[in-house]
């Protein structure tokens, strides 16, 4: 029982060079978490989700490393919030991907692949090879239907 | 510091000359200091033990040499600035001053100035520039003007403000605990130095930038709805750490009535703030707090410093700086001006390029072993507030010349509005010198 058994073998993926725009677009759309980012060889870069549109949409100061850890007395409104995400609308989905994501591997145990994902409590790529291919992806429904069906 | 240069009969490993390897032992800790491979702190304490167990200096000679007057006055502030920070206060006081000057770009930038040179005379740099260079990214951003200009001038201002008092930067925490210097020395005779060069400092920042900074109306309106009263997450903490860092602030300028050191000061107002921030909750949550507290004090530092100690008290009790004193003694003349000036840009231009604290820690015994000279420790006040201002002032020189510089590096960077090291380095060198100059006038017409 591995990582490989819960994965979803065929992900929607970004590919470098798209735009923050775009992926605002796919996340909305399909209310995804976590988009994984590919090369043009399908090699795994990096992850843009949610999380990075939030990150897009804050104040830089309260964002950033050692930055404000509260703001309580910022009174920006939505229309500051859009406006500094249509600042970055056409910008390279590459400036803002988080490399550092955690990773599964198809053979990593499944207790092991829960955890990480219970861990990160995000969607999870899955990617093999010192290439890092992406070969698949993990949610919390993947991983759900996949239990509930054996149940069943 | 202790102890005068008084050479001993070491007895140094596979006897080698303890006056060599110890020469030897520090030239390599300088390097790998400087070159920053190795976290300071592992280097300044491995030095430290090669010095005891090569038998250049006795353990019981290692632990005299630890200046713990220094390492008590830093942790001490270190915790109660800790405790004090969360209640948001100086989020409050930036966003306030703000305000004050109707957000107008260059009205902030010198009410930002203001904050943090005032915050640096009574706090560490380190800690005044982590809590103002985030509200500077906020409000620059919500202005739509570029951050790098602040960020630059907040630098300037951390260094010549931590030049102005005892506790504002740790050579003069070094010099004062070596000297037996008191709050109210340091005020006296830095405080208006520190005044003179941070007014002059303005003039050309305004003119390279200053003249520049524009904001439309809506902008400056978004910085004036920010509510400041709002920003205070712990009145009841506010309170309590306020009127406690008042308290420190008060001992430290009664010390010398009271006849206590500045680390009795700041440990008893570190163990007061924590009892009062820690009184009525559960003990379990006590530990949990007092934990969080105590893993905000940089350990880093600390013991960076302690091992620096041991390193420079074991070299000098070899006579090699008594032996490099002579020298100076030699090539100034035994001219108690020509020496200040030497001193005073000397480390200036040191502090520019290397890490100023083992500069000073090494030059404070260097300083002292010329008492003869110049007829007693009395007379050699002059080239102490001549230390004190280069090391500190000299900290502007470039990004490496001090902790906080390299903080508001890293912080502008992450932040995307990165400061180049050549860039600060071409407009702060300068203003750094310049600095220096006024110093020297300063200097000259106060004491020699």
């Amino acid at each position: 029982m591995t990582a490989r058994l819960v994965m979803d073998p065929n992900p929607s993926v970004m590919h470098a060079g798209e735009t923050v725009g775009k992926a605002v677009k796919i996340i909305m759309e399909h209310r995804y978490r976590n988009l994984p980012v590919v090369d043009e060889n399908g090699h795994y870069l990096g992850v843009f989700g949610i999380n990075t549109l939030l990150r897009l949409v804050l104040p830089p100061a309260v964002v950033v490393e050692k930055g404000l850890t509260t703001a309580p007395f910022v009174t920006d409104t939505l229309a500051d919030l859009r406006h500094r995400l249509a600042s970055v609308e056409e910008v390279s989905i590459l400036d803002f991907i988080n490399d550092d994501a955690t990773v599964v591997y198809p053979d990593t145990p499944l207790v092991e692949t829960l955890l990480v994902l219970y861990r990160t409590r995000t969607s999870v790529p899955v990617v093999e090879g010192e290439a890092r291919r992406l070969v698949g992806m993990i949610s919390y429904w993947d991983v759900g239907a996949h239990i509930l069906e054996q149940e069943v | 510091m202790h102890g005068q240069g008084e050479a001993h009969a070491a007895q140094v490993i596979f006897g080698w000359d303890p006056l060599w390897f110890a020469g030897i032992l520090f030239v390599i800790t300088y390097a790998l200091i400087m070159s920053e491979k190795i976290n300071r702190a592992i280097v300044a304490t491995s030095a430290a033990a090669i010095m005891v167990l090569a038998g250049v200096i006795t353990e019981q000679k290692a632990v005299h040499g630890v200046d713990f007057n220094t390492i008590g006055l830093l942790t001490g502030m270190m915790i109660i600035v800790a405790i004090t920070r969360r209640s948001g206060v100086f989020q409050y006081l930036a966003v306030w001053a703000a305000k004050k000057v109707d957000a107008r770009p260059w009205g902030i930038l010198v009410m930002l100035v203001v904050v943090t040179a005032l915050l640096s005379a009574l706090l560490d740099n380190v800690t005044t520039v982590l809590l103002i260079a985030p509200v500077t990214l906020l409000i620059t951003e919500a202005l739509g003007v570029k951050a790098y200009p602040y960020l630059f001038a907040e630098i300037l201002a951390s260094n010549i403000g931590g030049s102005a008092t005892l506790i504002g930067d740790p050579p003069n925490i070094m010099i004062g605990s070596a000297v037996g210097l008191s709050f109210n020395d340091f005020i006296v005779h830095l405080a208006p130095a520190a005044v003179i060069v941070m007014l002059a400092t303005m003039v050309p920042i305004y003119l390279i930038w200053g003249r520049h900074l524009k904001a439309s109306d809506e902008s400056r309106q978004r910085v004036m709805n920010y509510k400041e009263r709002d920003a205070i997450s712990d009145p009841v903490l506010l309170v309590k750490s306020l009127s406690v860092l008042a308290l420190v602030i008060l001992g430290f300028a009664l010390a010398h009535f009271i006849g206590k050191q500045p680390s009795t000061i700041a440990l008893s107002g570190a163990a007061l703030l924590l009892l009062l921030d820690n009184l009525g909750r559960k003990s379990s949550k006590q530990t949990e707090q007092v934990h969080a507290t105590f893993c905000e004090v940089e350990w880093v530092t600390i013991f960076f410093f302690i091992g620096l100690f041991v390193v420079v008290h074991g070299l000098e009790s070899t006579g090699l700086l008594t032996m490099l004193a002579e020298e100076i003694l030699n090539l100034t003349g035994g001219d108690m001006s020509v020496t200040a000036m030497a001193i005073l840009w000397g480390s200036a231009i040191a502090s520019a390029v290397v890490d100023n604290i083992p500069f000073v820690a090494t030059t404070i015994p260097l300083i002292k072993s010329m008492a003869p000279t110049f007829g007693g420790a009395e007379a050699l006040m002059p080239l102490w507030w001549s230390l004190a201002l280069g090391a500190c002032l000299g900290g502007n020189g470039s990004l490496v010349g001090a902790s906080a510089n390299l903080i508001v590096a890293g912080f502008a960077e992450r932040a995307r509005q990165p400061i180049g090291f050549m860039a600060f380095t071409l407009a702060a060198f300068p203003l750094m010198l310049f600095s220096i100059l006024i110093s020297s006038v300063y200097i000259y017409l106060r004491y020699l």
